[in-house]
C-alpha cells in the first residue's frame, strides 16, 4: 500500500489532463462518472462507516438539484452566488433535510431503518408532483450558468473542471471527516451502537448527524447534477436513483474509503458505453451487484485491497496465472450470458414480435451473424459457452483448494 | 352517508390485501431475520404468471398455479441464493434480496414489456354483488376480502393448531433446540420462505386483475407493506393485520375527501393566511391520499418508535 500516494497522484493528473485526452462524448460520461462517484461517497459515508443503509438516497441528491436550479434563478437568473459556489446551496439543502429526515429515520436502526428511508423518498416523490411551485411539475425547472470569476461556464470543458473540484474537495472533506472524533464514533455506530451508548453517547443524535452530513454531500453532487444539465425535474426524486447509488456503493466496496467512489464511476462508464448496445443495461446491473453480493461480499475494490494485503503465499507467478485463468473462465461464462440474455432480449422486443407473421420467424442478427430463433444453434451456443465458462471456473477452484490442502 | 360506506368497504379489502403481503414478509423476518425485500416482486410475479397462464388453462386454475409457480422461485431464492450468503449477516440478505427485486423487475420489463398487461376480471366473476342508492358494488372486491380472510383463518389454524405449526413456531424462537431434537430446520425455513412467497403471489395472481399489473406493482405495493410493517412492528402478525387495515382505511377515506389544511385554518381566523401560502396547505386531501400512509409512520414513530404491537429493541 506504500504507492498509494503516488497511484492517487497519478489519478488525479490524469483527471485533469483529461479534457485534452478524449472526446467530448466521453468528456460528458466523464461528468457523470464524477457526480455519481461523489453521490455513492456520501452514501459509503452513511452506509459503510456507520453502517446504516438507506434506500432512498435520491432525496436528498434531488432536493440539492431542485435548490441549485432555484438558486441559479434567484434575483432574476442573477444567481445567489457566482455560479462556481452554487454547490454549496445544494449542499446546506441536502444538510437541512437531511436533519430532518434523519431525526426520524435514525429513530430506529437496521432494517426499519432501510424501510424509513425508503418511505420517506417516497413520501417526497408522491408529494413533487402536487408543488408546482417548487418542483416545477411534469416539465421541471430549467436554468442557465451564468459566467463569473472570468470564466464562461458555457464550454463542457468548464463544467467539467468545476464538477471535478468540487468532486475531489468534496471527497478530501470526506476522507478528513473519517478522521475526526465524530468520524471515529460513526464506526463505533456500526460495530457496536448499545456500548456507545452505554459508554455514554447520544446515539441518536449521532446518527443524525451523520445522516445529515451524508445527505449535504448528496445534496452538493444532485447540485452539479442540475448544473451540468441546467435544469432539474422530479424525475430525480425517483426510486431508480437510490437504487443505483446502493448498487453501484456495494459492487465497489463500502468498506473500503475510495470503493464506493470506484464503484460508482465505473458503472456510470459501463452504462455509457453500453447505452448504445443493450436495452437492459439495468438487468446486468442487478445480475453483478447479486454475483458480487454473493461471491465478493467485500466488493470489487475491497476484495482487490485484501488480496494486496494479504497475498495468498504462493508466489507472483502463481497467484497472476490462477487469478487470468479465472477472468478468462469467467469472461468466457459471461459472455454466454450475454449471448443469452440479448438474443432473450430481442426474440421478446415489440418490434421483433411485430415482425413475426404467421409463424415465420425472421432471422435475428447479433454479433454479426444471423441467428434462427426457432433453431437450436443460438440457445445451445449461448448456454454452451456460458456452461464451459462455469465449468473452467470450477476446475481451477477446485486446483486452487487441492493446492491449499496439499500445502496444509 | 352510503359514499363513507363505500369506502370503509373498500379500504378494508385494500387492507386485507396488504396484509396478505405483509404476512408473509413478517412471518420470514419473525423466523429467519431476514428482511425480504423482494417479497413484493413475488407479488408482482404472481399477477405475471396468472396473466400468462389464463389464456392457457382459465383464470380459476391460473389463480392456483400462479402461486404455486412463485412458490417454486422463493424455494430457489431461499435454496440456491440466500442460503449461500447467510454467513456474511441479516444486512447482507437484505442488499441481496434487494439486488433480486432489481433483477426480478428488469426481466419483467425484458419479457412483457414496460407498459401494464391487459390482465382482467373474468367476466362470470365481473358483476354488481349489490347496490346502494344506485351505486354497483363489484363483486370481485368481496372476492379478493374473501381470499384473504379464508388465507389469513387457514394460517392461523396451521401455526397454533397443527404439528408442523408447532415445529415452525418452536424453530423461531430456540432454532439449535428444535434441531437437536431431531427437526430439519433448514428445510422448515425453506418451506416458510416458500409459503410466504406463495401467499404474495397469490395476493398478486387475484389482485393483478382487478387493479393494474405492471412493472412498477411491486415497488409501489413494497413500499406500502414496509410502511404496514414499520407501523404495525415487523414480526407481529396482529400488529400487521392492524396496521394493513389502519392505511387501508385511511387511505380510500382520504381518496374521496375534499378536506384541505386551509378549511381547518379558517375556523381558527388563519384561512386567508394558508390561501396566500399556498402549497401543502391548499391541496386537497384526495391528491395527498398517496402519501398519508407515510405520515401516518412518521406519526407512529415519534409517538411509539417500536410500533403498534412491535415488541421494545
Amino acid at each position: 500500500m506504500k504507492y498509494a500516494p503516488l497511484l492517487l497522484l497519478v489519478t488525479v493528473a490524469v483527471l485533469i489532463a483529461l479534457p485534452w485526452l478524449v472526446s467530448g462524448s466521453m468528456l460528458n460520461a466523464a461528468v457523470q462518472m464524477l457526480i455519481a462517484a461523489l453521490f455513492a461517497m456520501a452514501f459509503g459515508l452513511l452506509c459503510g462507516q456507520a453502517g446504516m443503509l438507506s434506500f432512498g438516497h435520491a432525496a436528498y441528491f434531488g432536493v440539492g438539484a431542485f435548490a441549485a436550479v432555484h438558486a441559479m434563478n434567484a434575483f432574476g437568473g442573477e444567481g445567489l452566488l457566482p455560479t462556481p459556489l452554487l454547490p454549496l446551496v445544494g449542499g446546506a439543502t441536502g444538510l437541512v433535510s437531511g436533519l430532518l429526515a434523519g431525526y426520524f429515520s435514525t429513530k430506529r436502526t437496521g432494517v426499519y431503518f432501510a424501510m424509513i428511508t425508503l418511505a420517506l423518498a417516497e413520501l417526497l416523490h408522491a408529494l413533487a408532483p402536487h408543488l408546482k411551485t417548487v418542483f416545477g411539475g411534469e416539465a421541471g425547472v430549467s436554468s442557465f450558468r451564468m459566467p463569473a470569476w472570468g470564466i464562461g461556464f458555457g464550454s463542457l470543458n468548464d463544467v467539467y473542471f468545476l464538477t471535478l473540484v468540487w468532486t475531489l474537495v468534496s471527497i478530501g472533506l470526506l476522507y478528513l471527516f473519517s478522521k475526526t472524533p465524530l468520524g471515529r464514533l460513526a464506526l463505533g455506530l456500526r460495530e457496536n451502537a448499545h456500548r456507545l451508548r452505554f459508554l455514554g453517547y447520544n446515539t441518536h443524535a449521532l446518527g443524525t448527524l451523520i445522516f445529515a452530513i451524508s445527505a449535504m454531500f448528496a445534496g452538493i453532487a444532485g447540485a452539479l447534477q442540475s448544473m451540468n444539465i441546467e435544469a432539474a425535474n422530479y424525475v430525480v426524486l425517483e426510486s431508480h436513483i437510490s437504487t443505483a447509488v446502493v448498487l453501484n456503493s456495494f459492487i465497489g466496496g463500502v468498506r473500503v474509503f475510495l470503493g464506493p467512489a470506484i464503484g460508482g464511476a465505473l458503472m456510470t462508464f459501463f452504462g455509457h458505453v453500453t447505452s448504445d448496445l443493450t436495452r437492459v443495461w439495468l438487468l446486468y446491473q442487478g445480475i453483478i451487484f447479486v454475483l458480487v453480493m454473493m461471491f465478493l461480499p467485500r466488493g470489487l475494490v475491497g476484495e482487490l485491497v485484501e488480496r494486496l494485503r494479504n497475498p495468498s503465499g504462493e508466489g507472483l507467478a502463481r497467484t497472476l496465472g490462477t487469478v487470468l485463468a479465472r477472468l478468462v473462465s469467467l469472461a468466457i461464462a459471461a459472455f454466454g450470458a450475454v449471448f443469452l440474455i440479448e438474443f432473450l432480449q430481442r426474440v421478446l422486443s415489440p418490434e421483433y414480435r411485430a415482425g413475426v407473421t404467421d409463424g415465420t420467424w425472421p432471422d435475428i442478427a447479433l454479433f454479426s451473424y444471423d441467428w434462427a430463433p426457432l433453431s437450436v444453434s443460438p440457445w445451445a451456443f449461448g448456454l454452451g459457452l456460458f456452461g464451459i465458462g462455469i465449468a473452467l471456473v470450477t476446475m481451477v477452484n477446485r486446483r486452487v483448494a487441492a493446492r491449499k490442502e496439499a500445502q496444509a | 352517508m352510503d359514499q363513507i360506506l363505500f369506502a370503509l368497504l373498500n379500504g378494508t379489502i385494500y387492507g386485507l390485501l396488504l396484509f396478505m403481503v405483509s404476512a408473509g414478509l413478517t412471518l420470514i423476518f419473525g423466523m429467519m431475520g431476514v428482511l425480504n425485500f423482494a417479497h413484493a416482486s413475488f407479488y408482482m410475479l404472481g399477477a405475471y404468471f396468472a396473466y400468462t397462464l389464463q389464456p392457457l388453462t382459465g383464470f380459476w386454475l391460473a389463480i392456483i398455479l400462479a402461486p404455486i409457480l412463485v412458490m417454486g422461485v422463493g424455494i430457489l431464492v431461499e435454496r440456491f441464493i440466500l442460503r449461500h450468503v447467510h454467513e456474511h449477516g441479516h444486512a447482507h440478505e437484505l442488499l441481496v434480496t434487494f439486488g433480486l427485486s432489481v433483477v426480478i423487475a428488469e426481466m419483467i420489463k425484458m419479457v412483457y414489456g414496460k407498459f401494464a398487461v391487459d390482465y382482467r376480471v373474468p367476466a362470470e366473476l365481473n358483476f354488481a354483488a349489490f347496490s346502494l342508492s344506485g351505486i354497483d358494488y363489484p363483486f370481485y372486491r368481496l372476492f379478493m376480502g374473501g381470499i384473504a380472510v379464508v388465507m389469513f383463518i387457514a394460517i392461523y389454524l396451521l401455526l397454533t393448531k397443527t404439528r408442523v405449526g408447532i415445529v415452525v413456531r418452536s424453530a423461531i424462537y430456540r432454532p439449535q433446540m428444535v434441531e437437536a431434537l431431531g427437526h430439519n430446520v433448514p428445510m422448515v425455513f425453506m418451506g416458510v420462505f416458500g409459503i410466504g412467497a406463495a401467499l404474495a403471489g397469490l395476493a398478486g395472481a387475484v389482485a393483478g386483475a382487478f387493479y393494474t399489473t405492471n412493472p412498477n406493482m411491486a415497488l409501489e405495493l413494497g413500499v406500502m407493506v414496509f410502511v404496514v410493517v414499520v407501523v404495525g412492528g415487523l414480526g407481529s402478525m396482529g400488529g400487521a393485520m392492524a396496521a394493513s387495515l389502519l392505511i387501508g382505511i385511511t387511505n380510500s377515506l382520504a381518496v374521496g375527501s375534499d378536506f384541505r389544511i386551509a378549511d381547518l385554518l379558517t375556523w381558527i381566523g388563519m384561512g386567508g393566511w394558508a390561501e396566500e401560502i399556498g402549497g401543502l396547505l391548499t391541496m386537497r386531501m384526495s391528491s395527498l391520499a398517496a402519501t398519508l400512509p407515510f405520515f401516518i409512520m412518521l406519526l407512529v414513530l415519534v409517538l411509539r418508535p417500536s410500533g403498534l404491537m412491535g415488541e421494545k429493541e
